[in-house]
């Protein structure tokens, strides 16, 4: 099944869409026109947002594909609990997406708000363009962040990329901003340009900052430095952070050049 | 004027001496009448467990130490939504909820007066602000002197009038309704990075003990002829072995006031731990119980642990360091200048842990051991031991020995050979649990005389009505009939007009706050002491003339108990 939704223009565009009800499973079991979204605080029917091409047929959740068209960055928790399938986003989308996500695709060909793929569990997200804060985060005040799964950005993070990180993998192909990885407890975060103040009381997992971590902190030991040959780099090796009773992480940065 | 008849009901009110009767009350004017004109509007309760509103004695539900529980603990508002509703706004919230969370949910449990357990008397302007929207209950607040510096230097010079005067003169100021002592010296010395080994450890700097302080507060409080005793937090909460200290704190207490208790022990289930460690930490609640026994000047209240999340709050700074340690979460840790301090963690109490197990088996025992109902009340120290909202299960564990065993085979396997209870079968019935929850809490608070916690002529109408029927139910057996039953009254009636139904509010309960004014000769107004305006000038961070509430802070329906002094 292949439904393709297109955001008709709207009159005031800044006023958020909760959009949780976008999911392979709500059009699998739901007819459309029962799919609700919320805009600020009115419930409204999804093809008054939308327009909604539905074709084909989907016996699973995995057959389904959803597309979404035109500028969607007013639009939030699209693909909350998500367990299969797939969705494409071919231009921006708002904060919250792929909240929970337990399994399936996100494909978002422009840039992604903040909180992307919070406290995920599986499923892989990617996301073409930039993304804003919190990224691969836990909910604020929780002590566990994802569990699974893999977030690719080909371009930009903001700040706290994988805050409370509990397992599986983000990788950033450009840099992030502040305070990458901070509380991280298990799971792999990359990322191939710079960072500033990389995995603050970090607990645990590893960090890989391949361009210049800048301002590591004092609490961080480092042990030794290695040539990465999958990254062609010679990396510094460093422990911590020392600020935590428990300081089993593994931030590995690239030189820097010391003025 | 509004009119109201409850017909059928079953009632108890213990402090009328009424055991369980079907009979009718009456309710003209918001308060209770002889009789009623036919015009007046009928609730029949078909028989149902009907006694007086609710009463919590020792609660943390208004104050800034609260409000930064909530702050820290963002997490803790993705549980218990509830949309807006006619009369009710939207809330969430568990162990920290916003305020009208907690006023909806006592509410539905049929509390209607409720005590937060310590404000901070700089900081009283928060807590009269969240009292305001406490909408459904009426508030009162016990004021901390257990760092307050003119107290302990008063105490030091050994001048009973003048710690007499510097309490009086607190209170008022901040519209306070007791003396609340947390850790007496102990906050100071944190302070300073220490803590009071025991009653008898000097405080730096001021040359006294925390028995010399709690002694002279007992006094100062009969001096002023305060309604409620010195509600007593005794040092060393939560150290293995410290039921010594709580033995000795509760036997040196004199008997000096024959209308209630002289001293209120608050959440005494945290300060009665035996061995010397963690390793060998076990129950002493039956010493503790032996000596309440002995000595009916003191009332205790449990501090009941249930397990589950839940927020710790408390004055006791240095034991809140020393939980974080356990802990290593959040933690908060607050100063109040020359008063007092707090601090707050999150903590989870599981059932897999032999600690919080015995620590659970410790208040059920400290209930259950207690001879007179009158002396142990039903409480949590809420969200401390647990949200309140766990109240109906603790009342169906004192209920059930049953359910009590049920619970027991579920905690850890060693527990048993570290507490009593398994040996202990006592069934509490309703009229032990209307004392627990209402009759005792209102007759320590010294509140009956204005008309709280009973259905007598002329008292406030506030009453619950419990979907339970007597003769259908056998608590013992029925355990989860019990817990449905009393988490949600079919009604809940603040003077005169039904609040709550089924849980939900139906209008503003027209709250009050009750403080306490101790009537004061000029001769010891410490407004005129020099010195005492010294200290604000020298120290406060504000003004002497900034420092009392102004009635603007105030509930403008509040009850002011003026009490004539030996001052």
């Amino acid at each position: 099944m292949k439904i393709e939704l297109s955001i008709k223009p709207r009159e005031k565009p800044f006023i958020p869409i909760e959009a949780e009800s976008i999911t392979p499973a709500s059009f699998l079991e739901k007819m459309t026109e029962d799919i609700t979204v919320w805009s600020g605080n009115r419930e409204k029917k999804l093809t008054e947002i939308f327009d909604v091409k539905k074709s084909g047929n989907a016996d699973s959740q995995k057959d389904v594909e959803i597309i979404l068209n035109g500028d969607c960055s007013a639009v939030k928790r699209v693909g909350e609990y998500m367990k299969d399938g797939k969705i494409s986003i071919m231009g921006n989308i708002g904060m919250h997406c792929g909240n929970f996500m337990s399994g399936g695709l996100i494909e978002i060909n422009g840039d992604s708000d903040s909180w992307l793929g919070r406290e995920m569990t599986g499923g892989e997200i990617i996301c073409k363009g930039n993304t804003g804060d919190y990224c691969g985060s836990g909910y604020r005040g929780e002590k566990t962040g994802i569990k699974g799964g893999k977030i690719t950005i080909m371009k930009d993070a903001g700040d706290y990329l994988g805050e409370s990180m509990a397992g599986g993998e983000i990788i950033v192909n450009g840099s992030s901003g502040n305070m990458p990885g901070s509380e991280m407890q298990k799971g792999t975060i990359t990322i191939y340009k710079d960072a500033v103040l990389p995995c603050p009381n970090m607990r645990g997992g590893i960090c890989y900052v391949l361009g210049e971590a800048k301002e590591i902190l004092p609490t961080f030991k480092q042990t030794g430095s290695i040539y990465n040959s999958d990254h062609k780099r010679e990396l510094n090796i460093y422990e911590g952070d020392y600020a935590n009773r428990s300081h089993k992480g593994k931030l590995f940065a690239g030189k820097t050049n010391k003025k | 004027m509004s009119e109201l008849l409850i017909k059928n009901a079953y009632v108890i009110d213990p402090i009328n001496d009424i055991k369980g009767e079907i009979m009718d009350i009456a309710i003209k004017d918001r308060m209770i009448a002889d009789s009623v004109s036919d015009s007046a509007e009928v609730i029949d309760a078909k028989g149902c467990l009907t006694l007086p509103g609710g009463v919590d004695s020792h609660t943390h539900i208004c104050g800034t130490k609260v409000n930064f529980g909530r702050y820290m603990s963002p997490e803790d508002m993705r549980a218990g939504r509830g949309r807006a509703q006619p009369h009710m706004y939207p809330v969430s919230g568990y162990s920290v909820p916003t305020v009208y969370a907690n006023t909806y949910r006592y509410s539905a449990l049929g509390y209607t007066t409720v005590l937060e357990g310590a404000m901070a008397p700089l900081e009283a302007r928060h807590t009269h602000e969240e009292f305001f929207c406490t909408s459904l209950q009426d508030t009162m607040a016990n004021t901390l002197f257990d760092g307050n510096w003119s107290v302990m230097e008063a105490v030091s010079d050994k001048d009973l009038k003048r710690v007499a005067a510097v309490v009086g003169w607190t209170l008022a100021a901040v519209k306070g309704f007791a003396v609340k002592v947390t850790n007496p010296g102990g906050t100071e010395m944190w302070g300073w990075g220490k803590d009071v080994g025991c009653i008898h450890q000097k405080i730096d700097h001021f040359g006294i003990t925390p028995a010399e302080i709690i002694e002279y507060l007992i006094r100062a409080n009969e001096l002023l002829n305060l309604p409620h005793s010195v509600h007593l937090h005794c040092n060393n909460l939560g150290k293995p072995g410290n039921y010594k200290c709580t033995l000795e704190t509760m036997q040196r207490t004199p008997n000096l006031n024959d209308k209630r208790q002289t001293l209120y022990m608050t959440h005494v289930q945290f300060h009665s731990y035996g061995g010397t460690k963690w390793g060998d930490f076990c129950s002493k609640a039956d010493d503790i119980a032996w000596m309440l026994n002995r000595k009916p000047q003191i009332a205790i209240d449990m501090g009941q642990v249930m397990f589950g999340k839940t927020t710790t709050m408390t004055a006791d700074g240095p034991m809140e360091f020393n939980l974080y340690r356990l802990y290593n979460n959040k933690w908060s840790n607050h100063d109040v200048e020359l008063e007092t301090g707090s601090g707050i963690i999150p903590v989870f109490y599981s059932r897999k842990n032999l600690v919080n197990s015995v620590m659970w088996s410790i208040g059920l025992e400290l209930a259950l051991m207690t001879k007179n109902p009158w002396q142990c009340m039903l409480a949590t120290d809420n969200p401390n031991g647990a949200p309140f909202v766990k109240y109906p299960e603790i009342i169906a564990l004192l209920m059930s020995s049953r359910y009590r065993d049920e619970e027991f085979a579920k905690i850890h396997p060693d527990t048993g050979k570290r507490v009593h209870l398994p040996s202990l079968d006592r069934e509490m019935d309703f009229y032990e649990i209307a004392v627990m929850t209402r009759a005792a809490q209102a007759k320590a608070l010294g509140i009956t005389d204005i008309g709280k916690g009973h259905l007598g002529e002329g008292a406030y109408g506030d009453v619950a009505i419990y979907p339970i029927k007597n003769n259908d139910i056998d608590p013992s057996r029925d355990y989860s009939k019990i817990i449905e039953g009393f988490s949600l009254t079919d009604y809940t009636i603040k003077s005169g007009r039904v609040i709550s139904r089924h849980g939900n509010c139906l209008l503003n309960g027209n709250n009050r706050t009750i403080w306490v004014k101790p009537k004061i000769s000029e001769e010891y107004n410490m407004s005129n002491d020099p010195e005492f305006v010294k200290k604000f000038e020298r120290y406060y961070s504000v003004s002497m003339e900034n420092y009392p509430v102004e009635e603007e802070y105030m509930n403008k329906r509040n009850i002011c108990i003026e009490t004539e002094t030996g001052l």
